[in-house]
């Protein structure tokens, strides 16, 4: 009788030990193991926030012009030819004044006579230009609409080169070379000489102008 | 071979070469909650950047305005200090409703003198500006940068406006239409800088610090 109750109890010992085993064998690794599982996923978070910022400044590093650009600041006058940081060009300039004229007959509508501010591209390089004088500069002078376009003409007037940009504004050349620095346009950009010939040399249709 | 293990050479120990590009050079990348911020705004930025156009970024941790296009700087303009009611509604790109406003002086056709142009000078220094979906941004100039006169000036109307605020949030439910209110405060000529660049329909996304 004493002998089956001491294999039972031996058989109970035996199997509380064994149960037992896993978590009396090994109780620091345990808990050691719940202290650093967050540790591990919080670096795994920030390697992750890591790479999708860095895969995101990349994508905003490809939107940027691989090719030379020109910058046009209309508050201090100033054209530049950039690549990527470096300034390959510095001009004086001069831009649109601000000002505005009433459109005859037209109810209130107005022209004004700002550079327009955003991006544009070169669209097209002209040598030795004409200016085709649109109906403001005769309203501005007082002075009727011409019927034959012809009239329109008047070569000689904006410099050797011109570069349009759009809604027939123009990077040209100018007879006013005391106004440069100034906003004194209609819109257009206006150059010295060999500013323009600069410009004109490194744009190619397509280059991108940036105006702020 | 030679020839490859010395460009490999060079390529790894040249300053630059291989250096991958960094939208926010201050950004410390340890810091997730920073990390999460700066992509937020690199994701709206690269959808920006995109478009032939020319937008603001206004950095409230390094406290700089940038005008940029195509992910470009094209000018900066710096932050003296900033306040804002809630960092929730800053979120998002935000398109301005109408640049401040400026006096344009009105050519008279055929007068014999020109019209005075509009210059930065002629530019606010003191506006606020609206956006949709819902932002108010406050540009007040330092009272520091100008004279006592001006200061003075600025004293009364930053308490006009605090008092409109107050009455506002008080009798009417216009300042949960409102959305987010930034305030920033930037030198006087700044200001006019600013208010000069800007255009209307300009998107402007906003990099938020959690300390002013």
């Amino acid at each position: 009788m004493g002998r089956i109750v001491l294999a039972a109890f031996a058989v109970i010992l035996i199997t509380v030990l064994v149960m037992n085993a896993p978590t009396t064998t090994s109780p620091t690794s345990g808990t050691s193991r719940e202290v650093q599982q967050p540790r591990v996923e919080e670096k795994a978070s920030l390697r992750m926030l890591q790479a999708k910022y860095k895969t995101l400044s990349k994508q905003l590093a490809q939107l940027m012009p691989n090719q030379p650009y020109i910058l046009v600041d209309t508050a201090r006058n100033r054209l530049y030819v950039k690549r990527q940081d470096e300034i390959v060009l510095d001009a004086i300039a001069s831009t649109g004044s601000g000002t505005i004229l009433d459109k005859p007959g037209e109810g209130n509508d107005q022209w004004i006579f700002d550079t327009p501010r955003g991006e544009f591209l070169v669209q097209s390089k002209i040598t030795n230009p004409t200016w085709i004088k649109p109906d403001w500069a005769f309203v501005e002078e007082g002075l009727d609409l011409p019927k034959n376009s012809a009239e329109r003409a008047e070569p000689g007037v904006l410099g050797d080169y011109a570069l349009g940009f759009g809604k027939g504004y123009f990077i040209h050349g100018t007879l006013y070379t005391r106004l440069l620095g100034k906003n004194v346009t209609h819109g257009c950009i206006r150059l010295n000489d060999n500013d323009l010939k600069g410009v004109y040399k490194l744009a190619r249709v397509g280059t991108p102008i940036m105006i702020f | 071979m030679n020839l490859c293990a010395i460009l490999l050479l060079l390529a790894f120990t040249t300053p630059g070469w291989g250096k991958e590009p960094e939208a926010f050079p201050d950004l410390n990348l340890a810091d997730g909650q920073a990390l999460k911020e700066a992509s937020r705004v690199l994701e709206e930025e690269v959808k920006l950047a995109a478009r032939s156009q020319t937008y603001v970024l206004i950095d409230l941790a390094t406290k700089i305005i940038h005008i940029k296009g195509r992910g470009m700087d094209l000018h900066q303009i710096p932050i003296i200090s900033w306040a804002s009611n809630s960092h929730d509604h800053l979120k998002g790109i935000h398109k301005l409703t109408m640049r401040p406003a400026v006096v344009r002086r009105k050519i008279e056709p055929g007068a014999a003198t020109e019209q005075e142009p509009i210059a930065v000078d002629d530019m606010p220094v003191d506006y606020v500006l609206t956006f949709t979906p819902a932002l108010t941004i406050t540009v007040v100039p330092s009272a520091s940068a100008d004279s006592l006169l001006k200061g003075v000036v600025f004293l009364g109307k930053a308490w006009w406006r605090q008092t409109r605020s107050l009455a506002g949030t008080l009798f009417s439910d216009q300042s949960s239409k409102q959305g987010g209110q930034l305030q920033l405060t930037v030198s006087g000529d700044h200001a006019q800088s600013l208010a000069w660049s800007l255009v209307d329909g300009m998107a402007v996304v906003i990099r938020r610090a959690s300390n002013p």
